[in-house]
């Protein structure tokens, strides 16, 4: 509790909750506030942004304001999901393996290694290029929380092998403690709140390989993300007619977010280990 | 022997586990896009078919399948047939089996798009661009990125305060936002730089001044967007490495003996760089697919451009040899980097000798 | 004349938020040449805090208060950090510090440490000399030369690296050594080696004089002349070895040694008595006696007035009461 108010001290912190939390909020409620319609061509190709539409026009003539407004919610929800699952698997064999130790160790730690060291990038596009059809939104998640999760395995591994030599589960084990007794009232409070930045970086690294490979194309196939938008703007040639704000604005979007989740992360990480304390 | 040579062990080891890693990502290589139904067929045969009667469409569809090793072929090397008379495809496996020996020969096979086309050639053409582009970026980024925030974490102070936040901002943004955004203001609003290509559209590859300078021009915007983001990056967590080796109780004891400033900066950046170089080799397979990316924003014509205009083309073979590639270059960039590890740090030499992990 | 005077120093920590804490509240005391001067104490009383301001040079969040520190007459506190590390540090005053055996440079050879040292200090040094320069005085304090120069940290043994540290930490002939828990964490084989290894540099005339912290009473009454006795960050007695140890003033140091486990004949039967309580959190104002929460003899006025050093039987006590 304490370490949540010292938390909110930290501008950082609060800088960056605040951020994040606002674009959730706009890609939550803003389509009960502002009509969202990313089927119907309301204008001119590329129209500039004007009274009627905020944000103008994409290349069909769709309103650009809904596009994004879609586009956020869906990047977000990627982002969450990816990371999710990327942070829960990791977590659960990275606490397996630095616990139990021994050859399970060793095996997943081999696997990790190995999947690290292949490059992600290839293999989202290797796995997303066979599948045409079909590419939802939770599909794309799924695929970048499965080539994620090795960051995740690894970090978590490292200090749940270092907690586990720590002596106050020593003693534990001493007294007789059963296994999940320990792992649960000893190891789980200090994992927490590393578990919580690894997740919060999970995030922030989904929604950039979400906007990543939907750039290229590969992307959900029957939905709208900000990858998306940014992907149409380079195939429509919306650079070269100066369309800005068919690509700059869903380019801030991402930035914002994943600035914001990184204050969040370096905040917390300068709350936690007090070394990095000026 | 290998017992007596810590360093000569070193390197074995780690040999044999990148070519295990290798091992596996050539399966994954090729397993992974024929995760889907789609018959890779279909596409050539929608470019070349249409227009002719089925007896001759499927005549030149059995051709390509033979072509591209996907039925089974006789002694005469025609096609095997079952007893319907249909084609009897090959199995995965052995497709499999197929693949590994033409890749150890050299031959990733025929583009579909650019039939009848060589991937090799087409990767050959691409790669020199590529290189040219890349290994400096990612060179210099990496070194000025580093030299920065050790800078930063020295001084703190003004420079820290304003470089942070910037280096953090250049670091949310992905590759190729900041690219789009550069090509965007000085490209199109103020039309400094060119936003396409690698050389002007008029001109042909020679040696001339002309064409050289044209070449050079058309570098900057693309050298730039990866420069500055990857510096960025590493200057955040050199700044990171730093401040903590400045807490360490060797530089503390440094002090209290009165050793000079500089001595004790050069201490904190050579222990600083040691991780540093290990998160290089983890992210180096992003800063090469980032700098791709980038790429193909800038029409520049490297292994990026290939790649998508394979991507959006469908064109199996060259995305699976420029992916392969990639691989490899990613596998043996790690390799380098570990054997640099090893030489620098003299405690992961004296863990592998000690025979512990 | 004293080679090493302490002059009512107060020293702070500051903290995130800006607040002073005072760390150490008014030391005094001075050293003459050739004395070993023992510090003991509870851990967290402020030993370590006190010796690293008496160096001249503050890392922060630790910083000076007030009050002043002199070698040989030359006061050290105040001067440029320029001045401090090329004329003071390692020259007049040399630190032994807590945790010696980790605190050599991972990624640098023993030999490199040594000679970064000893570069920093003179202009114009001839490599060769130099290395030979170190070979001779690591011979001469009888260390496995060839082996240990040569090597990096990770591969010698703590006990080895321990006394690399005293030996780098004295290459160039300090008036004034102070030891911050020289043996703590080490085996007894291998803290019998490590002080022998100050007797020996002290009898090589190599340093004089010596500050000696530990939290081991025993081990002092071997090595030191005088022992101080500090509680929460002031002294609370200061006299001989001898005094401090079998004749107690102060309730703290009485306490202390009745707390202690001593194979001294006739006391192995006593057992130990523990300290009750715990000392005083520092960052709020204390009124009164410091002790006063844990002292056995503890009176109502103990806990309002401030105590000041008295002579009590020959030796600075810090106690209204204590006889």
């Amino acid at each position: 509790m304490k370490l949540l108010l010292n938390l909110l001290k930290t501008p950082m912190f609060v800088i960056g909750t605040t951020i994040f939390f606002g674009t959730v909020l706009v890609a939550l409620f803003a389509p009960m506030m502002y009509h969202v319609d990313i089927i119907a061509r309301v204008g001119m190709p590329y129209m500039p942004p004007g009274k009627e539409h905020l944000l103008g026009t994409n290349h069909l003539g769709v309103d650009m304001m809904s596009l994004l407004i879609k586009g956020l919610g869906s990047s977000l929800y990627v982002g969450f999901l990816a990371g999710m699952i990327a942070t829960v698997t990791g977590t659960l064999l990275g606490i397996y393996g630095g616990f139990k130790g021994g050859w399970q160790d060793d095996f997943i730690t081999l696997i990790t290694n190995l999947f690290l060291v292949i490059p992600t990038f290839v293999v989202l596009i290797l796995i997303s290029s066979s599948l045409k059809e079909g590419r939802s939104l939770a599909l794309i998640a799924g695929i970048i929380g499965a080539t994620a999760w090795t960051w995740s395995a690894r970090a978590v591994r490292a200090q749940s092998a270092s907690i586990k030599s720590r002596d106050h589960i020593a003693l534990a084990r001493v007294n007789g403690e059963g296994t999940l007794k320990i792992v649960v009232k000893q190891i789980l409070p200090y994992l927490f709140s590393y578990v919580f930045m690894v997740f919060i970086m999970q995030t922030a690294s989904g929604i950039l390989s979400e906007a990543c490979i939907s750039m290229i194309g590969l992307g959900p196939y029957d939905t709208v993300s900000l990858g998306t938008i940014l992907n149409e703007a380079m195939r429509n040639e919306a650079l070269g007619d100066g369309a800005w704000w068919a690509f700059i604005p869903p380019m801030i979007l991402i930035t914002i977010i994943v600035f914001a989740l990184n204050f969040i992360n370096t905040s917390m990480e300068g709350v936690f280990n007090p070394r990095l304390r000026k | 022997m290998l017992k007596r040579y810590p360093t000569v062990r070193y390197i074995v080891t780690r040999g044999g586990w990148y070519f295990l890693t290798f091992l596996v990502a050539v399966t994954l290589n090729f397993f992974l896009p024929r995760m889907g139904k789609s018959n890779p067929i279909d596409i050539i045969m929608a470019k070349v078919g249409g227009g002719l009667d089925t007896k001759a469409a499927q005549a030149k569809e059995e051709a390509y399948l033979k072509e591209f090793g996907l039925v089974e072929l006789d002694a005469q090397k025609n096609i095997r047939r079952s007893a319907d008379g249909k084609p009897v495809r090959t199995p995965v496996w052995k497709q499999f089996r197929n693949y590994v020996g033409m890749c150890l020969r050299g031959d990733l096979g025929t583009s579909f798009l650019n039939y009848p086309k060589k991937v090799v050639d087409i990767i050959k053409q691409a790669i020199p661009w590529t290189i040219a582009l890349q290994l400096p970026t990612i060179i210099f980024g990496w070194i000025i990125g580093n030299v920065l925030g050790a800078l930063a974490a020295y001084r703190r102070g003004i420079f820290d305060g304003v470089f942070f936040p910037l280096a953090l901002l250049a670091n949310a943004m992905p590759f190729f936002a900041f690219g789009m955004l550069l090509m965007y203001l000085f490209a199109i609003i103020w039309p400094i730089f060119p936003a396409v290509g690698g050389y002007a559209g008029n001109l042909v590859p020679t040696l001339s001044w002309t064409f050289l300078s044209s070449m050079a021009y058309h570098y900057i915007l693309p050298f730039f967007s990866i420069f500055l983001i990857l510096a960025g990056g590493q200057a955040i967590g050199m700044r990171s490495m730093c401040i903590y080796e400045l807490g360490t109780d060797y530089v503390k004891y440094a002090k209290w003996l009165g050793v000079r400033e500089n001595k004790i900066l050069m201490y904190m950046f050579r222990n600083a760089m040691l991780p540093q170089l290990t998160g290089l080799a983890l992210s180096i397979g992003q800063m090469i697919g980032g700098a791709l990316i980038t790429e193909m924003i800038f029409s520049y014509p490297g292994l990026g451009m290939a790649l998508l205009t394979a991507i959006q083309g469908n064109d199996y073979p060259v995305i699976q040899g420029c992916t392969l590639l990639v691989t490899v270059s990613v596998l043996c960039a790690n390799f380098i980097v570990d054997i640099l590890i090893g030489f620098l740090d003299p405690r992961v030499k004296a863990g592998i000798a000690g025979g512990g992990k | 004349m004293p080679i090493f005077e302490v002059d009512n120093l107060h020293l702070h920590y500051l903290t995130r938020f800006g607040a002073k804490i005072p760390a150490v509240a008014g030391v005094t005391f001075s050293m003459e040449k050739g004395e070993v001067l023992g510090i003991a104490g509870e851990s967290g009383c402020g030993k370590s805090t006190l010796v690293n301001g008496c160096m001249g040079l503050f890392i922060p969040p630790l910083w000076p208060t007030s009050g002043n520190v002199r070698v040989d007459g030359e006061s050290i506190m105040g001067r440029s950090p320029k001045d401090v590390r090329k004329n003071i540090l390692g020259r007049k005053v040399a630190m032994i510090p807590q945790g010696a055996f980790n605190s050599l440079n991972p990624t640098r050879k023993i030999k490199d440490q040594a000679a970064d040292m000893i570069v920093s200090h003179e202009s114009n040094v001839d490599k060769k000399a130099l290395y030979e320069r170190l070979r001779q005085r690591f011979d001469l304090i009888g260390m496995e030369t060839e082996k240990v120069l040569g090597a990096y940290p990770i591969q010698l043994t703590a006990g080895t690296r321990q006394r690399c540290v005293i030996g780098i930490s004295t290459l160039l002939d300090p008036k004034m050594v102070i030891a911050d828990e020289p043996t703590s964490a080490l085996d007894v084989t291998t803290q019998k080696a490590v002080i022998r290894m100050i007797f020996d540099l002290l009898d090589k005339q190599i340093f004089s004089t010596m500050i000696f912290i530990t939290h081991e009473l025993p081990l002092l009454r071997h090595v030191a002349n005088r022992i101080a006795v500090m509680y929460a960050g002031e002294f609370v007695e200061l006299g001989t070895t001898d005094q401090v140890i079998f004749d107690p003033r102060h309730p703290y140091t009485k306490a202390l040694m009745g707390a202690m486990l001593s194979a001294e004949p006739g006391q192995r039967q006593r057992k130990p008595v523990a300290i009750e309580g715990a000392p005083p959190n520092l960052a709020y104002p204390i009124s009164g006696c410091r002790f006063a929460e844990r002292c056995p003899q503890v009176r109502p006025e103990c806990r309002v007035n401030k105590q000041e050093i008295r002579i009590v039987a020959d030796r600075q006590v810090r106690c209204d009461y204590a006889e």
